[in-house]
């Protein structure tokens, strides 16, 4: 039974791949560090694959004896200004302390008194060498000694700081996050200067090594849910991790949904305000989106200039956003119900508008509100991955087509166009992009409903569309909290916002037992007195006269 | 799991699709009922009269507009009862008639008179379609076929030409009055009130009237007007009230809301014009020596709308002359209309519900013969206050400086 065998074999391969994995990486030989400068060298080249943007510096630092020192580092990922100036330079040029170097107390010399650089520490075996070169760190190897210097010089060039473009608010702070970690960390930490604010690094991807960051206050986060985010993300075994999006994949709590139970944004204050309230952000090296969890539904009605603005316009907005998703989600499904099974619910005049609309029309409503919104759809993403120069004829032709052209050739009505941009116009306005494009596609299982039941059908949706959002949860955090399970004390901040001196609790569920974010009596009293302020000066100005 | 959810997956898509759109009625295969009138041919049939919108000849706009074609198009069906006439009406027309924004009803005067309309209003009544807010009249001198076929100029759909008309005279004139089905059904069934129906009356030649030269000329001649109140007793129309006396019994309904009363000034005839801009009545009943009595209160505020003599409206004496004699004025109309709806036996003015109200012990026994020997005999004590608020933007009228230049 050789075939047998042979499965078998395979199964515990995988499982030893498995294994090796979980405590990654792992998959490098462990041998230690070469006495010899010129096999080392050789080694790098050999697991390097000889690659071109390997820079290896040869250097002679000593006077007196031949010390054979290198210097390697990735071009392009290092900050090659500190190289040259603070590294080699200085290697070369110490002439002081180059006398009293020997071969043994090398690496000793150099880390203590050579290297002017703020990071650096001993290596000793391959493994861990290669990685922090690929990390961008610069390795000082010399000849005799089996050990060497990891000198952190990371850098090169990124993206510098910009406005966010998907989270736009017309007051409040203009930056963004970039691709770059330390940049979006310290972003937050310039935010929240507190020694509270607590960072946890890991690796994950096995081919990629990308830096993952957990950030979260602590005191305010809850313990349990740190323990439920860390414990999520070291399980995961993957090659690569290109974006948060892959995070967001592979540790949400439930797959088989359209909401996103994981927000994702692109500004630093916004972050900050979430951990403050108690929630916990994933940073990703490589992308300007960071993680927040857990997430409520609500979240993604919030927008940062919520917080910002006065509370009775912050309430407007956030109702008016409450309603705009609803339009997304049932305009065109209302449409059809309206027009195809409750004639007697529209106003006669209406009624006889779109009914002379309709005449010329050949398709059913339901078939005239899917060309329309498939053609809607289909405009909307050549929009976005067209090339730049290109979208404008895009949008020419689109607003044609669908404007005028399909109404003048009859294949539309003209009040079913006004439905679907008003419908499109209600997915834009949504403040989170996550939760539009799940209004999108819950949009046409509305319209299925509405043309099989009419508006009984889209109330039956409704209701399955409710139980789902129930069901769901955010690490833990029930998603429609704290409507259901219902908190009057803190819905001061969801489809309202009350005054900030109102909002005396973090949102519920989500940070531990020390809940209260503010101190007693924080309404503003001004004095009783309504005079003006330099009332006294006219007072005594009629005293004079 | 995963089967349990393919299970109500295909439950749902099986409940959808069997389901097949259920009772899914295109726009396009549906016809709008506007207006309904009902007359009686020779062999004791009902014939409906149906008047279909054409949605493109109304609404206009990319479709080519209107004026090309009638905004309406008119059918014509027979049967014995209502149900029956509509039924058959399908043989005529491609699509299926919906009822559910038909706000008119015209009833053939005759029927009304011989048949009465009780028998009808069931079929209206019972309908889940048919509104029961849709508005009543009855074709005053004229078949109702004739009010519905007919077209009209300002307002595209006639239907809504006679609603309008009707919701405008009540509230700028005050001698007709609004009556939905609803309404009609509720006094038809009170023992203590009859309906009181608006007529309307269509003028001119009725062939042409249903021709669009009708209303491509700037005077036009076939129009439907409102025209008289009828009066039902039992279900059946026994009089017209006209004129004064027609708004003598929106008076005591309490429907006016603005309206203009002329009145006599030293002698000259009609010369003063008092519009009357709100007022409220009051009716109620008491029993006196077992003999119910109703008095009737009207509270009317309003301005001087016009003068056409030299009246002094600064002297308050001259005003208070002027309140007192519109006061008679609107007292006569309302005296006038009691008298007539006595004489015809029939309480439209809803005064046994009035007693009812404040004597129900007494009702019981005055409820069997009310309208005939209990309603004829009441005496109605009328008591009007009227209010000059106003007197426009004038106080003296112009005549007198003219007589101070001469």
């Amino acid at each position: 039974m050789p075939s047998f065998f042979k499965q078998r074999k395979k199964k515990t391969n995988s499982e030893d791949h498995k294994e090796s994995g979980r405590d990654q990486p792992n998959n490098r030989s462990l041998e230690f560090i070469h006495d010899s400068i010129s096999i080392n060298l050789d080694m790098i080249k050999q697991k390097t694959g000889n690659s071109s943007d390997i820079v290896i510096r040869t250097l002679n630092i000593s006077l007196h004896s031949e010390i054979k020192t290198a210097v390697v580092y990735v071009e392009g990922i290092v900050d090659s200004i500190s190289i040259n100036d603070f590294l080699i330079e200085s290697m070369m040029k110490n002439h002081a302390l180059q006398e009293k170097l020997t071969r043994e107390n090398a690496l000793e010399v150099i880390s203590n008194n050579i290297v002017a650089l703020g990071s650096i520490k001993l290596v000793s075996n391959w493994e861990q060498l290669l990685l922090s070169l690929m990390a961008g760190e610069t390795l000082i190897l010399v000849d005799g000694t089996n050990e060497a210097l990891s000198v952190g010089t990371q850098g090169g060039e990124t993206r510098s700081i910009e406005e966010p473009s998907t989270q736009v608010a017309v007051r409040g702070s203009r930056s963004g996050f970039t691709e770059s970690i330390r940049t979006n960390t310290a972003l937050v930490r310039r935010i929240i200067k507190n020694p509270d604010l607590w960072l946890e690094s890991m690796k994950i991807g096995k081919a990629t090594q990308t830096d993952v960051v957990i950030m979260y206050i602590n005191g305010i986060a809850n313990e349990k849910i740190v323990e439920e985010v860390r414990q999520r993300l070291k399980r995961i075994n993957i090659d690569g991790i290109l974006e948060s999006g892959y995070i967001e994949q592979l540790i949400e709590d439930q797959t088989m949904t359209t909401f996103p139970t994981l927000y994702h944004t692109e500004r630093p204050d916004m972050v900050a305000g979430n951990l403050l309230e108690g929630r916990i952000a994933i940073f990703v090296d490589g992308t300007p989106f960071v993680l927040i969890a857990p997430t409520i539904f609500i979240q993604f009605f919030q927008a940062a200039e919520d917080y910002y603005a006065r509370f009775d316009i912050a309430t407007a907005l956030r109702l008016l956003r409450v309603i705009i998703f609803f339009i997304s989600i049932i305009g065109p499904s209302a449409y059809i119900a309206a027009t195809t099974f409750h004639q007697e619910m529209l106003p006669t005049q209406l009624l006889i508008a779109i009914s002379a609309q309709r005449e010329a029309v050949p398709f059913p409503a339901f078939v005239e509100a899917m060309i329309m919104e498939v053609t809607f759809e289909i405009l909307r993403e050549a929009g976005i991955r067209m090339p730049r120069a290109i979208g404008s004829a895009v949008s020419i032709v689109g607003a044609l087509v669908i404007g005028q052209a399909a109404v003048q050739a009859g294949i539309v009505s003209p009040a079913m166009v006004i439905v679907v941009a008003i419908t499109a116009i209600a997915s834009f306005a949504t403040p989170s992009f996550a939760i539009a494009i799940s209004a999108r596609l819950i949009r046409f299982l509305f319209m299925i409903t509405a043309a099989t039941f009419g508006f009984y059908g889209i109330i039956l949706a409704f209701i399955m569309l409710t139980v789902h959002l129930c069901d769901l949860r955010s690490f833990g955090v029930p998603y429609m909290s704290p409507f259901a399970p219902f908190s009057p004390k803190n819905a001061g901040d969801t489809v309202v916002r009350l005054p900030w001196w109102a909002l005396k609790q973090r949102p519920p569920f989500i940070s531990n037992e020390n809940n209260i974010r503010q101190g007693k009596d924080q309404k503003p009293h001004p004095p009783t007195n309504r005079g003006m302020v330099n009332s006294h000066t006219r007072k005594s100005d009629q005293n004079e006269s | 799991m995963n089967r349990k959810w393919m299970f109500l997956f295909l439950m749902l898509t099986g409940l959808a699709l069997t389901s097949g759109c259920w009772s899914k009625k295109e726009l396009t295969d549906i016809a709008f009922v506007s207006a309904l009138g009902i007359d009686k041919n020779e062999e004791g049939k009902y014939v409906g009269t149906i008047q279909l919108i054409n949605p493109g000849n109304v609404a206009g706009g990319l479709q080519g507009g209107g004026g090309e074609a009638p905004s309406i198009t008119t059918y014509s069906s027979t049967g014995d009862n209502i149900v029956e006439m509509s039924r058959r009406a399908s043989t005529k027309i491609s699509r299926r008639l919906y009822y559910s924004h038909t706000n008119l009803l015209v009833i053939n005067e005759e029927l009304a008179k011989e048949e009465g309309i009780i028998n009808i209003l069931d079929a209206f009544d019972r309908d889940p379609e048919f509104r029961t807010t849709a508005t009543i009249i009855i074709a005053h001198d004229s078949k109702a076929a004739d009010i519905v076929n007919t077209l009209t100029g300002v307002d595209k759909i006639p239907a809504n030409k006679v609603i309008k008309t009707l919701k405008i005279t009540e509230q700028r004139w005050g001698e007709h009055m609004e009556v939905s089905i609803q309404e009609g059904i509720k006094n038809l069934i009170s023992p203590g009130k009859e309906p009181v129906i608006t007529g309307f009356r269509m003028t001119g030649n009725t062939e042409q009237g249903k021709k669009l030269e009708n209303i491509q000329q700037s005077a036009v001649e076939e129009n439907i007007q409102a025209d008289g109140l009828a009066v039902f007793k039992d279900g059946k129309l026994v009089d017209w009230f006209q004129g004064e006396t027609a708004r003598g019994v929106t008076w005591i309904l309490d429907k006016i809301k603005v309206t203009d009363i002329n009145i006599s000034w030293e002698g000259e005839q009609e010369a003063v014009a008092y519009e009357v801009l709100r007022q409220k009545t009051k009716v109620s009943a008491n029993m006196k020596n077992g003999q119910p009595k109703i008095s009737i209160h009207v509270d009317a505020e309003g301005d001087i709308g016009e003068v056409m003599v030299p009246v002094d409206l600064t002297d308050p004496s001259v005003l208070l002359n002027i309140e007192k004699t519109v006061e008679k004025k609107i007292q006569k109309e309302i005296n006038d209309a009691i008298q007539r709806a006595q004489k015809n036996q029939t309480d439209i003015f809803g005064f046994g519900e009035a007693v009812h109200r404040s004597d129900p012990k007494a009702w019981k026994k005055l409820k069997q013969d009310w309208n005939n020997v209990h309603f004829p005999q009441l005496k109605a004590d009328v008591t009007v206050e009227a209010f000059v608020r106003r007197t426009g933007l004038r106080n003296k009228p112009y005549f007198f400086r003219m007589e101070s230049n001469q």
